[in-house]
């Protein structure tokens, strides 16, 4: 059995506050603490209460601390749990991603917002079911906006973003475990490298987090079908400069982009990875799926039928191959 | 303490009188304060007693007459260098926005001059007081303020925004109530460092209301912070009244709920405020936690710009929202002439030195203006730079 991606997590944090023994975790409710295997991790334990300290229910305090400490030079990590995933907007907004430009860039603010994302799961409804609220971050000036679709992924990118000096949205979505193992040591998966999932020539589907089981499941089914899709997992939603090129030469390739989003059609993210790519190549041809502008329902009947599934990616993606 | 006042705290602080043998005894200055009816009173904001009483000060009495000199000397440039703002914009052609602090210049320099060098400051739109208080340049600050391209934020920033982060200064904050937030984290990341530093954060009455406030008060409370809230009731926020928005009138009373010690303050008296500041850094040096600090004063101008204000006269008159009468009677109780007295009664200095000082500042802050009117505006392109450590933004004109 693979590492979970928040063991992965949790031992990206823990070597990171091995290597930097001022690097602090602000969180509330939800322990700094996972086993694998035989094996666990306990930041608080390891690391004592002040550099993994949890705090009462105040998103506000956990991401405006975590900007505070890291003005001054102390690193920090601000874990916040799903539900409240815009409550530190302002914060981000104003202040993490405008006081290095502000300032003339005399301000720094080395700190990560871990974000657990939710996903659009049965039975959950309304203010726990939701998805696509990265793009709010991505849109943002100054923030550097992350998504990892597996364990491996989301240790390394968790370590870049505690090296990195600018602010980093990490965004957490539960997604089945799947992808390489995660090796125990250290290592980095550059902010804003791409991952070519599956080479194909046929036609680009881009996609990540939860829509990338959908999309691989699709990927397989179209190969069946004699049609050869390139699927590609940005990891990196902001800056978006670097994951373009990797789309851009794909779409220059197949001539076609097919997103799949987990997010409300309107203003998710993918939509703007198409905008970009069409200024990019004219003449290609483009399809965007995603999910209602409609808050998620609770019962499985209507939030499965709202959400993209494999099967409309493959349909999707047919009816743009073959004309 | 949890906002009972503890008189006998202060009494047993640590006094160092005397150990500067050019220190008058500043004890004849509580008495000659009240002498000339503008006792420092502070009290405690307990939610169901308040106790008064005199200030019993041992802070004030090491002072030195360099120290004493200097915060004068402070006051007068944040006076000043604000006063040089408005009339250069109401002449016309200022390239730069402001929101003067004139009138409360007594908190910024009492506060700070309670702060070692290596202290932290976080700052509001109010700001240049604080900075001016903290040690900063006026010919950059002004630099600034016109967006020239060698001014502190190289012109990025403006005067809302006017910072020197080497001065310990997390930024003047154009977002209400944020001060207290960056600056209870600060407190943390300190004891995250294990260093004696302390930080002060600056905030008006309308600073508090918002859950920023609540978030570092609560946070600082329970880890024991060293973490100073000044809250400057300046009595308005924009145009609203603090009285018609608020159902306290002494706004530190809210600290109880916290668990933190509050302070109430005349925010016009700057040996007062001073001397609770002092009280409340060493408080936090020691580990003692934070101190909510309510300087009462007033803002001799509109909340932003020039509105109602003449070149060559002070104050802004006929605003709507408040009488000229009750602006007059607060610019009866200017900090800065109050001060002066004292300073002269108390031989620290004589009249004619005190003239010398405000001439020596009227100079500084000319040559701030010239050096200002001489700076190169940034070059276009850098707009692009400074959004993250590295690099430039695309440009999405063609």
């Amino acid at each position: 059995m693979p590492k979970s991606m928040r063991y992965a997590i949790l031992e990206a944090i823990q070597g990171e506050m091995r290597r930097d023994k001022l690097l602090t975790l602000l969180y509330e409710y939800q322990r700094p603490a996972a086993r694998w295997g035989g094996r666990s991790i306990n930041l608080e334990a390891e690391f004592g209460r002040w550099r993994a300290r949890f705090s009462a229910i105040d998103e506000n305090w956990i991401v405006g601390g975590a900007l505070g400490m890291s003005m001054i030079g102390v690193r920090a990590i601000a874990h916040i749990p799903s539900m409240t995933t815009l409550i530190p907007y302002e914060l981000m907004f104003n202040h993490a991603g405008k006081l290095r430009h502000m300032t003339g860039g005399q301000a720094a603010f080395p700190m990560i917002l871990w974000a657990d994302m939710q996903g659009r799961a049965s039975f959950q409804a309304g203010q726990h079911a939701d998805a696509g609220l990265e793009s709010c971050y991505a849109r943002l000036a100054g923030l550097k906006v992350v998504i990892p679709s597996n364990p491996y992924d989301a240790k390394g990118l968790m370590v870049s973003a505690i090296r990195d000096v600018d602010p980093v949205v990490f965004c957490h979505y539960s997604v089945p475990t799947s992808g390489p193992d995660v090796p125990d040591e250290p290592y980095t998966v550059p902010i804003g490298q791409t991952a070519v999932r599956t080479e194909g020539k046929d036609i680009t589907i881009v996609g990540y987090a939860p829509q990338t089981v959908e999309i691989a499941k699709a990927v397989k089914q179209l190969k069946q079908r004699g049609i050869s899709a390139e699927f590609i997992d940005p990891r990196t939603l902001a800056p978006l400069e670097q994951v373009m090129e990797t789309i851009i030469k794909s779409v220059k390739k197949t001539g076609k982009l097919l997103t799949s989003d987990d997010g409300s059609y309107s203003f998710c993210n993918c939509t703007e990875i198409i905008a970009r790519a069409a200024e990019a190549v004219p003449g290609t041809k483009f399809k965007r799926l995603a999910f209602p502008d409609a808050p998620p329902p609770g019962a499985p009947e209507m939030i499965n039928y709202m959400r993209v599934g494999a099967a409309d990616i493959v349909t999707a993606a047919e009816k743009m191959v073959r004309g | 303490m949890n906002g009972e006042v503890n008189m006998n705290e202060i009494k047993a602080a640590p006094s160092t009188s005397g150990t500067d043998p050019k220190a008058v005894s500043r004890r004849t200055f509580i008495q000659s304060l009240g002498a000339i009816g503008v006792g420092a009173i502070f009290f405690s904001a307990g939610a169901d007693k308040q106790a008064r009483g005199q200030s019993v000060s041992t802070y004030i009495d090491s002072l030195s007459t360099e120290q004493l000199t200097a915060m004068y000397t402070d006051m007068l440039k944040i006076r000043l260098w604000e006063t040089k703002i408005k009339d250069l914009a109401l002449k016309g052609g200022f390239r730069g926005v402001a929101h003067l602090y004139v009138g409360e210049e007594a908190i910024a320099v009492g506060v700070c001059s309670a702060l070692r060098q290596d202290d932290y400051i976080a700052s509001t739109h109010r700001g240049h007081g604080h900075l001016i208080a903290k040690g900063g340049d006026l010919k950059l600050m002004l630099a600034e303020i016109t967006h020239k391209a060698t001014g502190y934020c190289k012109g990025y920033g403006g005067s809302l925004h006017i910072t020197d982060m080497s001065l310990g200064i997390l930024g003047m904050n154009g977002i209400v109530g944020a001060s207290h937030l960056m600056g209870a984290g600060a407190a943390y990341g300190i004891k995250v460092k294990g260093t004696d530093q302390v930080v002060v954060s600056f905030g008006g009455d309308g600073s508090i209301q918002g859950s920023f406030f609540t978030s570092a008060a609560n946070s600082a409370a329970t880890y024991k912070l060293p973490w100073i809230s000044i809250i400057e009731n300046n009595q308005f926020q924009i145009w609203v009244r603090c009285s018609d928005v608020y159902g306290i009138k002494d706004l530190a009373r809210r600290a109880d709920g916290y668990g933190i010690e509050g302070r109430v303050v005349d925010g016009n008296d700057v040996l007062a405020v001073y001397d609770v500041a002092k009280y409340a850094v060493e408080k936090a040096r020691a580990g003692r936690g934070p101190t909510v600090i309510e300087c009462k004063t007033y803002r001799w101008y509109d909340h932003y710009g020039f509105q109602g204000s003449k070149i060559g006269r002070d104050g802004a008159f006929g605003l709507g929202y408040r009488s000229d009468q009750e602006l007059r009677e607060w610019m009866a109780k200017d900090p800065i002439p109050r001060f002066r007295r004292f300073l002269v009664n108390e031989k620290v200095l004589t009249e004619e030195r005190a003239d010398e000082v405000v001439q020596e500042v009227k100079q500084t802050v000319d040559d701030a203006a010239a050096f200002a009117e001489a700076q190169p505006v940034p070059k276009a392109v850098d707009g692009l730079l400074n959004v993250f450590a590295e690099g430039a933004v695309p440009l999405h004109k063609s």
